[in-house]
């Protein structure tokens, strides 16, 4: 009797055709992109997002071509913070669907531009019997979907923003293998130091390379008189990194202004570039193209 | 998964209809023999159904509703924006009423393909040009598995 690799096809669904299908579908797209840089933390509330859309803003201010893909499925913030209305109508062609366009140009799919309403949750047709493994094989599904189906067009960079945790980035690795690298996130903050040098270990053990680590909410910026005053107790960020032998990114100072800014799609960086907390971004970006630079040749 | 027709050693075929069970979502698949014309119909249960349409193929090779952008997020998102659900093109041969599109909509987007193949076989052996709920009743009916 025949096993199963004496026959050649799955009789007619042609599954592996499909999932071949997918991938070109996603390198198509993939290739139009230089680089692609996944930005994460361990814990969740560390200013990761923020910093992703002023990253991105002084990307932009630099004259590139920046999009970011908003990875937090169930979390979405970048649209909002880059001032993508929700109820702006979807694009949709046989192509794909077009991405928002967001402040200074910068392009940006999230699943918040997906749903009907700014209070609508991010819920799935299942109900509340649904397991933890439909649900984990359904967002691997949503985030090709993302990637592959939106027309970024032609990008320098393409910022990957990242959920709390590092579970989404065997999900990434596997959908981006030429990913530039990842930029760990976080703060001053002992638990949150111990969780993201489990996210540091996972990324090395997996190969991904790692940019390098920031320290955001490092000092709090008085906007009057820019004087620096401490936030958070911890251990000494920069050797950590030495520890972990990655590169200190830099130490990124929290700025009231920087929430309000860019809850209104106005972006902190683009309007307070020369304070402390704008030439600290500037800094990380620095080092972050450095390491682009540095790792292409 | 493969099945084998043990009678001729030989690989059956997945046929390019099937049906989709809303009450207890089970989906039926039918295999034939191409030699012996022996079939079976392959059944799941919800869970089975659940983990399949989350893996962003469809079942009996790739059809116009799986092709459409952003495919799975758009028909299980529980609420997701009207353009997403209007980005599935629509079949030209037949006319839908509201009633059958709606019930055509809740069948998972992997196995839609089928489905629909499977009401619109019926309707144009039977000269129907307008399909409405009554004769997606009939089709379950009819067709049984």
């Amino acid at each position: 009797m025949k096993t199963y690799d004496d026959l050649a096809t799955d009789g007619g669904s042609n599954i592996i055709g499909q999932v071949v299908n997918q991938r070109e579908k996603l390198r198509f797209r993939l290739d139009k992109i230089k680089n692609k840089i996944a930005l994460l933390s361990g814990k969740g509330g560390v200013g990761k997002s923020s910093l992703t859309a002023n990253v991105a803003a002084c990307l932009a201010m630099q004259g590139h071509k920046v999009g970011i893909l908003d990875a937090d499925l169930n979390g979405p913030s970048i649209a909002k913070l880059l001032g993508v209305s929700n109820d702006v109508k979807l694009q949709i062609s046989a192509d794909g669907v077009q991405p928002g366009e967001g402040s200074l140009g910068i392009k940006i799919m999230s699943m918040d531009m997906l749903l009907p309403s700014a209070d609508a949750p991010v819920m799935w047709t299942e109900g509340k019997d649904a397991t933890a493994v439909w649900v984990s094989t359904m967002e691997c599904t949503a985030l090709r979907e993302l990637l592959t189906d939106t027309i970024w067009g032609e990008l320098d960079y393409l910022l990957i923003d990242m959920p709390p945790g590092s579970d989404r980035m065997d999900n990434i690795r596997d959908l981006v293998p030429e990913l530039a690298g990842v930029v760990e996130i976080t703060i001053p903050s002992n638990a949150s130091q111990h969780i993201v040098t489990k996210s540091i270990t996972k990324n090395s053990s997996l190969g991904v390379p790692i940019i390098g680590l920031v320290e955001n909410m490092a000092t709090y910026v008085c906007p009057h008189c820019n004087e620096e005053g401490e936030l958070f107790e911890g251990e000494d960020t920069e050797q950590l990194a030495k520890n972990k032998g990655i590169t200190f990114l830099g130490r990124v100072p929290f700025d009231t202004r920087i929430s309000r800014r860019t809850e209104t799609g106005s972006l902190f960086y683009s309007e307070f570039k020369d304070s402390p907390t704008g030439k600290a971004i500037a800094g990380v970006v620095g080092k972050i193209l450095n390491f682009i630079e540095t790792d292409s040749r | 998964m493969k099945f084998l027709c043990i009678a001729c050693d030989e690989q059956m075929e997945t046929q390019k209809d099937g049906l989709f069970n809303e009450t207890n979502r089970s989906i039926s698949l039918s295999f034939k023999c191409k030699k012996c014309g022996y079939a079976i119909a392959m059944l799941t249960n919800r869970f089975e159904t659940e983990f399949v349409s989350k893996l962003g193929v469809e079942m009996g090779g790739q059809s116009e509703v799986g092709s459409g952008p952003m495919s799975m997020v758009g028909s299980t998102l529980a609420q997701g924006k009207e353009e997403l659900k209007q980005s599935e093109p629509a079949s030209n041969a037949v006319e839908w009423t509201q009633g059958a599109k709606d019930r055509m909509a809740k069948v998972p987007f992997f196995v839609r393909g089928m489905a629909k193949k499977t009401v619109i076989s019926f309707a144009e052996e039977r000269g129907v040009k307008v399909i409405d709920e009554a004769l997606m009743d009939e089709v379950r009916e009819k067709v049984g598995m």
